[in-house]
């Protein structure tokens, strides 16, 4: 396992805050973003920037190394999930799913929306009722459902509807709630 | 230490080579240790080696790690385990399972008396109070020296392996026993990757592998990709209190409810515990083991088809770790390159027959399952010691996540489990009135909802918050996890840019001031250390020597030929003496201390003895019986008062009478 000459690690840039995630990788942004080519990009920044390939350097550079690896972690972990790639797009396109502003956060689910989740907040009742078998199958339906609301979402990035993907995707949130919900359910009722 | 604790000095860091004398690396000279839950070890693999591990005096690689505080000098190892049936509370096996934790959360049985108090749980031994991070560092004393003796030269760094699955505090508690021994961490490996680095599962180029890791008291189960050189650990699940040692209470409870014993005593409960390992491993070989605690009067057999209907809940519950790791990695059993089995725990078949069930193909066992930890620790050591071996890159994950308790005690998680370590999250916190200049933020580790069905790591304080209308003080605290997986906490006060003092809390674990008076006594004050310990030690003997005498001789010096007057003044004179001795807290020296004891030990040892031959000529003479047991209960009444000192001297003398 030894390697006659260990070169020394090439010296770390300046550390810059301003950066999004794509940047970070120097990946181009996209929504259908190549898996591959977000593996390798990842794989090959940590093998870069890892603090570890630091230990002998000065306290300076070491703390420069965890900045970059935390921010390198950071960005690979949105962008590695289609969910979290299309919300953070949608935050670049000026809308922060994460704020209630009324200019710039998320938008406001309609009404018939609401309704919505509320006769399926009785569903999952009567299905923890029924067992862990109805709750199997609730799950599946909403697996199902949550993909497509993705893909919209996706769909209307594609064609820079911003406002329309933000939009799926707060309805999306609230499904991410219901199935954690029945994952709970299933848990107690296993 | 960059640790949550003293996250108010990280704005220090960036000072040019802030204390980076101290940190200086020797390349090639550090150790791997995995400190385990029934054993430890230690292994080397200097400037690119092979790794190695390292034998003791008998040639035995494996310290069992048990930490005897039956006499005055901890014992560690298998002397330590030697005195575990007769000092059944004095002798600590299984630590690592209190590591981090505090008495609340001790929900298994163990004989041990637990100091009363909130935090970190402490042991009642021998008079004192040790934590099990005491304890831990202890053995990895034990291992430090072994390795200095079999290298040559002194030992600084080493890498610590912990479960995959072990929290903050826990993995806290480790890395502050690392620094009471001496050591300079320079990581905490999680034991799965550790166990994927030995096996150099990054040579066959690509490929997706689970290791299955059950120890004697932790299970972890990691996903991991390896590509180029990266070991990524995709997931990590497990328990941090399921391991051998549960298998061991099955057959122990199994034994003692068909024995009909229903309150077993400290003694008897270690013994049959250590029969009950000696029985499960016999198991792994043999179809049928014969079972023999004579403390308990059980002679019997056990069958291997009844052990393993006895794990077969523990099992159960490992297997559905795994199902659950599989579906955060996002993969399925069939998509698996290979499955390692690490543990001495896997040694057990139907350990093995059922991970091999789960994951559809044989493990893989070419490595010791004991070792191969140990040998990964090794191995990560020598390239963070910057030796010259050929890069890897680890990067492991945060095994629980991180959340804040918010309003109703609901948690909002800021980092999720199984994130890529290093990594920070930025929360902005704002302020309510005008009048306000500081938070309390409460942190904690789990994934339930409600902050108190998880972990509490921490609360803090932010301070100093500058006065805004409502709305208008932007704090942003970054939490930031380290390669460790060990929180720290900065805050910034954004519209004003000022940075918040932030007083962390940690709410288990050593306070930093304990942690610091630890380290002074083991580094730099050894000697004073064991000075000081055999002062008290000393103390506590002539106090009991003192009270005996004094007692004896307020009741009874002045019977009739009891002290004869030549005898009385020296005896009077030694006693003053040795009450002086005792008031005198400047007296520093335990020699001199002993020297007063012995001298009052010399000088009443005539008057002891003739009180006892004054209690057995009173039965000899023919009196009532009722006279007689008037007097043995008063001999017997000042014995027990003096502890038994008297009765040691008497002996030593002979038969007298």
């Amino acid at each position: 396992m030894t390697s006659s000459e260990a070169s020394p690690p090439a010296p770390l840039e300046r550390f810059d805050p301003s950066r999004n995630h794509f940047e970070r990788l120097g990946l181009a942004p996209a929504v259908a973003l190549d898996r591959e080519a977000l593996e390798s990009a990842y794989l090959e920044r940590s093998r870069r920037v890892h603090p570890d390939r630091f230990v002998t350097a000065d306290a300076a550079t070491q703390r420069l190394a965890m900045e970059h690896a935390a921010a390198v972690n950071e960005a690979y972990q949105v962008l590695r999930s289609p969910l979290r790639r299309a919300e953070y797009l949608v935050k670049l396109g000026g809308i922060d799913l994460d704020s209630s502003d009324a200019g710039t956060g998320a938008p406001k689910p309609t009404q018939a929306f609401l309704i919505e989740m509320i006769e399926r907040r009785e569903g999952l009742e009567a299905a923890t009722e029924a067992g862990l078998e109805a709750l199997e199958d609730l799950a599946d339906e909403l697996a199902d459902e949550r993909e497509a609301i993705v893909d919209a979402a996706v769909k209307a990035l594609e064609s820079g509807e911003v406002a329309k993907a933000a939009e799926a995707l707060v309805h999306a949130r609230y499904l991410a709630r219901l199935a954690d919900e029945i994952e709970n359910a299933k848990e107690s009722a296993a | 230490m960059s640790d949550l604790r003293s996250a108010n000095t990280l704005f220090q860091i960036s000072e040019p080579d802030a204390g980076n004398e101290l940190d200086r690396r020797e390349a090639g000279r550090a150790i791997g240790i995995d400190l385990g839950t029934t054993h430890s070890l230690v292994a080397v693999a200097p400037s690119g080696a092979e790794p190695r591990a390292l034998a003791d005096a008998q040639g035995e690689a494996l310290l069992p790690s048990v930490v005897s505080y039956a006499d005055s000098t901890p014992l560690v190892g298998s002397e330590a385990r030697a005195q575990l049936v007769e000092s059944p509370q004095s002798v600590l096996v299984s630590v690592k399972r209190f590591m981090g934790r505090g008495s609340e959360d001790i929900d298994f049985d163990h004989p041990y008396a637990l100091a009363p108090g909130e935090g970190q749980a402490r042991f009642e031994v021998g008079g004192r109070e040790v934590s099990p991070i005491e304890a831990s560092a202890e053995i990895l004393v034990a291992l430090k020296r072994r390795a200095e003796a079999e290298l040559g030269h002194e030992v600084r760094g080493a890498v610590i392996t912990v479960p995959a699955y072990f929290d903050d505090a826990q993995r806290q508690a480790t890395k502050d026993a690392g620094r009471i021994a001496g050591l300079e961490v320079y990581r905490l490996l999680a034991e799965p990757t550790a166990a994927a680095v030995a096996y150099g599962l990054d040579r066959g180029g690509q490929g997706l592998f689970a290791v299955y890791d059950l120890g004697g008291g932790t299970f972890d189960i990691s996903i991991l990709r390896l590509r180029d050189g990266v070991f990524q650990v995709l997931a990590t699940g497990g328990d941090s209190a399921l391991g051998g040692d549960d298998f061991d209470r099955a057959v122990a409870s199994a034994l003692l409810e068909d024995a009909g014993v229903s309150a077993p005593s400290p003694s008897q409960r270690q013994a049959l515990a250590l029969e009950a390992r000696r029985v499960k491993e016999a198991l792994s070989e043999a179809e049928r083991c014969a079972v023999s605690v004579p403390a308990l009067g059980i002679e019997t057999e056990l069958s291997r088809e009844r052990f393993e209907a006895l794990i077969a809940p523990w099992l159960k519950k490992t297997i559905r770790a795994c199902r659950s790791t599989l579906k955060d990695a996002e993969l399925r059993a069939t998509e698996l390159d290979g499955v390692v089995l690490v543990g001495g725990s896997t040694r057990v078949p139907a350990v093995r027959a059922a991970v091999e069930d789960f994951f559809g193909r044989a493990p893989l066992t070419d490595l010791d399952p004991d070792r191969v930890v140990a040998y990964g620790a090794a191995i990560t050591a020598d390239l963070l010691s910057g030796s010259k071996r050929e890069g890897m890159t680890l990067l492991d994950v945060v095994p629980l996540s991180l959340g804040l308790e918010t309003m109703g005690g609901i948690v909002e998680k800021i980092i999720p489990r199984n994130a890529t370590i290093p990594i920070a999250a930025r929360q902005v916190f704002t302020n309510y009135s005008e009048k306000q200049t500081g938070m309390s933020i409460h942190v904690v580790q789990g994934e339930r909802e409600l902050a108190d069905a998880n972990r509490s790591l921490a609360r803090f304080e932010l301070k100093g918050m500058p006065s805004l209308p409502p709305g208008m003080a932007r704090v942003e605290v970054t939490f930031q996890l380290d390669a460790d997986a060990l929180l720290t906490v900065t805050a910034t006060e954004l519209m004003t840019g000022v940075q918040q003092r932030v007083e962390v809390k940690p709410t288990y674990g050593l306070g930093d001031e304990e942690v610091d008076r630890l380290v002074m006594e083991s580094l730099d004050h050894a000697g004073e250390d064991f000075a000081a310990r055999a002062l008290a030690e000393e103390r506590v003997e002539l106090g009991r020597v003192v009270l005996a005498v004094r007692t004896a001789y307020d009741e009874m010096g002045s019977i009739e030929g009891l002290l004869p007057e030549s005898e009385r003044a020296p005896l009077v004179a030694a006693l003053e003496g040795a009450e002086a001795a005792m008031q005198d807290a400047s007296i520093d020296d335990a020699k001199a201390i002993k020297r007063a004891r012995e001298s009052l030990e010399k000088s009443s040892e005539a008057f002891a003895r003739r009180r006892m031959e004054r209690a057995l000529r009173a039965g000899m003479e023919g009196q009532s019986l009722a006279e007689i047991e008037a007097a043995l209960a008063e001999e017997d009444k000042l014995e027990r008062r003096r502890g038994g000192h008297g009765a040691e001297t008497i002996e030593s003398e002979g038969p007298q009478s």
